[in-house]
């Protein structure tokens, strides 16, 4: 019974590690993402005009 | 205002026939096309990135006036995120040969996105009657090279589309730039835009000594140009060799001459395509249609068994 307990207990310990880990991953890669998006640059159409 | 912001700003002037400078050559043809597209009345008018647009200014008025108006629109737009980017490269020899391609970040539906491909003659000197002065015009529309659909619509894609053109004798070529948007023909909102002088384009992007519009492999390096499987698309970049994934051989495995084996295990690739959509890579889906009707279902499993059983 002890032993069942204390598999438990790291699993749950072990779990939240991992759960942080792919949390700080995924927070990696949003800001990468952010990071590497493309800009939009403006265009402008001008009728007939002296701009 | 195209001074302050030469990297993120970029214009094109387009001319109807009543309303240019005195003997000019600016009116074109796609003035009617484009104008017709934004709903164009009064003029002088401004369209921006397709959605936004401004009727009035010089010479009925002033663009003065007008540069605050012109400067929240731009700064609303400038810098918003978009999954487009677009590179021009080419060699402007006796002709222009150009490339331009438009890369991916992110997903994004191709349902209505075209490719707009425009030729602008910047820093045109001349006088204007009907100001009364002369005017520096900028980007003037000289000819609209091409319109075509994009077919991509997925982070990681990029589509390339190459034309040409000849010069005009009327044209200072040290002065013509190409323009590419992005545009949504339906919502007429333009996601990007990019411009080069023909002069700054980069012949041979990737280096090895073929030019842009006849390598195999825009930017992989391989001046042997290897093809093994004919398909056009060179070793160096082709992610599929058709020689292995040919009709049939669905999971591209070979025997021990590398010749395509196709057997139980292709149809099973093909019942697991049809019960799941699953495909294991991209070169798949080609070997499929095993009878060439364009369309992948049972017919094709039915024929692909009789195929094995008749021995390949």
């Amino acid at each position: 019974m002890k032993l069942l307990l204390i598999i438990i207990l790291f699993s749950f310990s072990y779990g939240q590690v991992l759960d942080q880990i792919d949390l700080n991953i995924q927070k990696l890669n949003s800001v990468l993402e952010t990071a590497s998006r493309s800009s939009q640059k403006v265009f402008v159409e001008d009728f007939t005009g002296l701009l | 205002m195209l001074d302050l912001y030469p990297e993120t700003l970029i214009n094109v002037e387009w001319h109807s026939s009543g309303f240019t400078p005195g003997g000019s050559d600016f009116d074109i043809p796609a003035y009617s096309t484009r104008a017709a597209m934004y709903n164009v009345g009064g003029i002088p008018h401004t369209q921006w990135n397709g959605v936004e647009s401004t009727v009035g200014g010089f010479p009925n008025g002033n663009w003065q006036a007008y540069i605050g108006d012109f400067t929240n629109i731009y700064n609303g737009m400038v810098g918003d995120d978009t999954p487009y980017e677009i590179e021009i490269n080419g060699y402007a020899g006796n002709t222009v040969n150009y490339d331009v391609t438009v890369s991916m970040d992110s997903d994004m539906s191709n349902s209505n996105q075209k490719v707009d491909i425009f030729l602008v003659e910047d820093n045109i000197w001349s006088y204007w009657s009907g100001a009364s002065s002369y005017h520096n015009a900028r980007n003037v529309g000289r000819e609209w090279l091409s319109s075509a659909d994009m077919t991509i619509n997925t982070a990681g894609q990029n589509e390339t589309f190459s034309g040409s053109f000849n010069y005009n004798d009327n044209w200072n070529s040290d002065s013509l730039q190409i323009i590419a948007i992005v545009q949504n023909y339906s919502t007429k909102q333009i996601y990007q835009a990019s411009i080069v002088n023909i002069n700054d384009m980069d012949p041979d992007i990737d280096d090895d000594g073929i030019l842009n519009n006849l390598d195999n492999c825009l930017e992989a390096w391989n001046p042997s140009q290897e093809d093994e499987d004919g398909d056009l698309i060179g070793d160096a970049c082709d992610p599929c060799n058709n020689l292995v994934f040919s009709l049939g051989n669905s999971n591209g495995d070979t025997d021990i001459n590398g010749s395509p084996l196709i057997d139980i295990m292709d149809v099973l690739t093909l019942a697991d395509y049809l019960a799941f959509d699953a495909q294991d890579n991209i070169c798949q889906e080609p070997t499929l249609n095993i009878n060439q009707d364009n369309h992948i279902n049972i017919v094709d499993v039915i024929n692909l068994v009789q195929q094995i059983l008749n021995g390949g």
